[in-house]
């Protein structure tokens, strides 16, 4: 863990780099994590990984070069080599066309609202026993496979233009399961998100997995016929595209540049349905919370589409410095993206029940983006994706893919559900860097394209 | 290889007292170095100037046929981490339904080195900036809206021990870059070129390999002009034609469509819960037609130059060349040496007879899975590009992906590319802009009915395949010709 020690290093580490009159940012990432993987109904990786990454970045100028070490970093020897690294790479750098906006820490900050302690002492024998109890009460006839990722990340920023410091504590979750039938080879999930030890309940997941084995398991599947359909898109689906929505659409640079869908739009043009809010929220618990981003800037919310109306961009420091505009505390790896609910019922099937014909995807596999400038995604529907009709399930879909647009899928939205809940989005290569959106339950959009679907799930 | 005495000492000491402790298998990998320097101009700005160090162990038990696995970068308590590795394979011992066996291989002392001229961590970084700040000149165009010139550099030295006393020692090294540019068209849509640095599957794989012109710069010029060409394009319409794959986008539909599919803990359920499984099941060897006959595929293929070329895997297993697809029949998988135990087992008769090699690890603090090495494509009879373009009737010629999505068992895909060429009774007629094609696998191999030769084949250099959990970023090549496909869905429906 960061100890006072460690920070003390850092911290002088800093005032030196500041006496040689350095320009320069001290990132210290620091993750104790586990994961549990099973396969074939038994564990088949428990792992864990306690690592320090300290990354440095000097300025000089108009150049910039920076340095990463993942190591013990318990010495300030080492730490004072890895910054003559960046300070070499910087002095060899090109000059760029631009001034780079200083990293400085806005005011000193200790966060730890999102740390539990019990959730620190999560054992893998907790999670074992976990498994064990589904395979039990759901049936061991079936295949089983998941992951159960669980740690805590702590970060801490120095920079030489002040003497304030920022720290992090949190800590964050991600369960999964999959149950596939042997021989019919349908598979349905369940997950569940959070950074509590309280927010997994065993007794949830073995519920949603009874309720769908009821579906797959007595009804025929139903395969989809290429054409446009009303779908409810569950969470997973609403969370992953909106996700590929802002990246494409929000982030200053893509929009400056007009690579984005909507850099042919200006602030106050309508881009999705009126019903449609979604902004970037540091303070929603339903997100993994950042008070600071890594350039030390506060963070604050920001609306990016209200009522459907185009009201925001997110800037981080070099594309802010880029383009001349104010740079918006987005230099994260850990966005708060949050979608604004609607009066919708709180299950699905009840909202759908005057809608006639209805596909329920809940998940999208392998979103990606033919075409960035028009808005296209394409993705397909695996797990619990469900054919409904008046609000009853008539069977359970095979593969079928949606490429559409997102102004098209977000421009026509029938009902959106009164409940949010929390998607983790964190993808784990490299650092332990946790991500979590809060969207709606539900959203039933109308005139969805399904451009194909398999003979399989 | 440098390796301090006393810790290499330690280290074995600690695997035999895990031994002692009744764990069924140990191994561990040491990475002294795991160096990688990012450089990247975008527009002529240096955004990313970038190095990062690593350094750390890695242990991995077996313990009554479950795996734990713990890494420390702090090599002052090594102890420590082989207790934590222990630890977690007790603690999931408690929940074993089909327990995991690494079987017994004869020790061996081995090493590998990639074949290099010139150590990219030994060439300046000027002279680094030089190089790619006159690739940076030679594309600036006022109608050029961006301009993107990266250079990847990656070394790993490390040390493999297992309990059966086996050592390995490895130190590989990787060179990616890749040169891209954006216009707008004239629709307003942002229109991409690219040119990856390949290989040809020979030579070497240092600095050398990046200041071959033939490889890199040389190709300036002519993304350039194609890409002026995208800008005035009309977009490709729906329709179902013959589609020609040129080998920077045919890599990809291999990697995703055979490479993905084949790797034997995806067919065995292991990745279900995240990158997804296969259609491929263990009835499928040696009876599914994957493709026609003009389908041979291999795994390795001796090729020397190649990010999936690392002699030894994070097993210690000798990396091995074999066919995967013969003459269209799926015959064997991507493997490693547990999961063909397991796989054996459960189909009752030994479908794999060794371990294919493929078992990787991307960090010292990542556990290995089975992973892609090279996964090829072999050249053909059916002649040169021009030879293929003079016998097709009504198609398109794609190339580069700029989009991939592939359903969760690899069944059906959908691609989209950065340029196509219509071909019109057997002549290219003109540029088509957003080209995109879609199908499913079986299917889509089967309608295989050209195979470029030699001279169409390249190596393409992967530097981020996805996958496992917690996620690990792996290396990989794929060496592969032109290749023809008949009646493939092609562009999107109105």
């Amino acid at each position: 863990m960061i100890n006072e020690k460690i920070k003390n290093i850092i911290i002088e580490s800093r005032d030196i780099a500041a006496e040689k009159k350095l320009q320069a940012s001290f990132l210290l990432h620091y993750e104790n994590s586990h994961l549990m993987r099973i396969g074939n109904n038994s564990v088949s990786l428990s792992t864990s990984e306690e690592l320090f990454r300290l990354d440095i970045v000097v300025t000089i100028g108009s150049k910039q070069g920076s340095h990463t070490q993942l190591g013990d970093i318990s010495s300030i020897d080492q730490i004072l080599r890895s910054l003559e690294i960046a300070e070499e790479k910087a002095k060899v750098a090109n000059d760029k066309d631009y001034t780079p906006i200083e990293d400085i820490v806005d005011e000193e900050v200790k966060e730890e609202s999102q740390y539990d302690s019990d959730f620190e002492k999560l054992s893998p024998s907790f999670k074992a026993q976990a498994y064990a109890e589904i395979f039990n009460q759901v049936g061991d006839k079936y295949n089983y496979s998941g992951s159960w990722s669980s740690g805590y990340t702590e970060q801490f920023i120095a920079t030489t233009n002040n003497r304030n410091t920022a720290y992090h504590k949190g800590t964050d979750q991600l369960f999964s399961i999959v149950l596939k039938h042997p021989e019919k080879h349908w598979e349905i999930t369940s997950s569940q998100t959070g950074w509590r030890k309280d927010d997994f309940s065993v007794e949830s997941v073995i519920k949603q997995l009874k309720e769908y084995v009821e579906y797959y398991e007595n009804l025929q599947p139903v395969k989809i016929e290429p054409n446009k359909y009303t779908v409810v898109l569950g969470p997973q689906a609403i969370a992953e595209v909106i996700e590929m929505a802002i990246y494409t659409g929000f982030w200053g640079r893509i929009y400056e540049e007009k690579q984005g869908w909507t850099s042919n739009n200006k602030f106050g043009d309508k881009i999705l349905g009126e019903n449609i809010s979604i902004c970037d929220d540091p303070a929603n618990d339903n997100t993994f919370k950042f008070k600071f981003d890594l350039s030390g800037q506060s963070r604050i919310k920001r609306m990016l589409v209200e009522n459907g109306i185009f009201k925001g961009l997110m800037y981080d420091p070099s594309t802010a410095a880029k383009f001349n505009k104010q740079k918006t505390g987005h230099n994260i790896r850990s966005s708060s993206i949050s979608v604004k609910c609607g009066d919708g019922e709180e299950c699905p099937l009840e909202a759908v029940k005057s809608l006639g014909d209805v596909l329920y995807i809940p998940a999208l596999h392998y979103i990606n983006l033919p075409n960035i400038s028009k808005g296209i995604f394409t993705g397909s529907s695996r797990f619990n994706a469900l054919y409904v009709k008046d609000g009853k399930v008539v069977g359970p879909i095979y593969s079928s893919r949606i490429t559409d647009t997102f102004q098209n899928v977000f421009g026509d939205v029938a009902k959106i559900s009164k409940a949010d809940i929390s998607v983790n989005l964190s993808n784990t290569y490299g650092r332990r860097a946790p991500v979590a959106s809060s969207v709606p339950k539900y959203m039933v959009c109308r005139g969805v394209k399904i451009t194909d679907s398999a003979d399989s799930f | 290889m440098n390796v301090d005495t006393a810790l290499k000492n330690s280290i074995k000491k600690n695997i035999n007292d895990l031994m002692d402790s009744s764990a069924d298998y140990v191994d561990v990998r040491y990475l002294l170095n795991d160096d990688s320097e990012s450089i990247m101009l975008y527009n002529g700005n240096l955004e990313s100037n970038d190095t990062t160090f690593e350094s750390g162990l890695g242990v991995r038990v077996l313990y009554k046929g479950t795996w734990g696995f713990a890494a420390t970068s702090n090599l002052n308590s090594i102890e420590n981490c082989f207790q934590q590795a222990f630890h977690n394979a007790k603690t999931a011992a408690s929940l074993v339904k089909v327990p995991l066996s690494m079987g017994k291989k004869e020790p061996h002392i081995s090493n590998f080195k990639s074949p290099v001229k010139i150590d990219p961590f030994t060439v300046p970084l000027s002279e680094k900036l030089a190089f790619l700040n006159k690739i940076d000149e030679q594309l600036k165009e006022e109608w050029i809206l961006q301009r993107i010139v990266r250079a990847d550099f990656q070394k790993k030295i490390s040390l493999f021990l297992n309990s059966e006393g086996t050592e390995v020692e490895r130190e590989l090294y990787n060179v990616f870059a890749s040169i891209n540019i954006m216009a707008l068209d004239n629709e307003g849509q942002m229109q991409n070129r690219t040119h990856d640095l390949f290989t040809t599957g020979n030579g070497t794989r240092g600095w050398e390999m990046l200041i071959d012109p033939d490889l890199f710069s040389g190709n300036i010029e002519r993304i350039k002009s194609e890409l002026k060409e995208l800008t005035k394009a009309d977009s490709l319409e729906y329709g179902k034609r013959t589609v020609i794959l040129l080998p920077t986008q045919a890599w990809l539909q291999v990697h995703e469509t055979i490479g993905h599919p084949l790797e034997l803990d995806r067919i065995l359920g292991y990745e279900l819960s995240y990158a997804g499984g296969s259609f491929v099941d263990l009835d499928s060897f040696g009876k599914l037609q994957y493709g026609s006959k003009k389908l041979n595929v291999s795994a390795y293929g001796s090729i020397e130059n190649s990010p999936g070329s690392f002699g030894y895997d994070d097993e210690g297993s000798p990396e091995r060349d074999y066919m995967l697809i013969k003459d269209g029949i799926l015959v064997n998988a991507l493997t490693s040496r547990a999961m063909i135990n397991e796989a054996n087992q459960k189909a009752g008769k030994q479908i794999f007879k060794e371990s294919g090699g493929a078992a990787r690890a991307t960090a010292f603090y990542r556990a290995p899975i089975d992973r892609m090495t090279n996964v090829n494509i072999l050249p053909g009879s059916d002649g040169t590009l021009e030879d293929i373009i003079a016998g097709t009737e009504d198609g398109i010629i794609v190339d580069y992906p700029n989009s991939w999505s592939i359903g969760s068992n690899r069944e059906h895909f959908h691609f989209g590319c950065e340029i196509a060429w219509e071909v019109k009774k057997g002549k290219i007629t003109r540029v088509l802009k957003n080209p995109t094609y879609q199908g499913h696998t079986i299917e889509f191999y089967n309608s295989l009915s050209a195979v470029g030769d030699r001279s169409t084949w390249q190596v393409g250099q992967v530097d981020n395949c996805g996958k496992g959990e917690p996620n690990q970023v792996m290396q990989l090549g794929h060496g592969v010709p032109v290749v023809k496909f008949d009646n493939v869905i092609t562009g999107e429906r109105k």
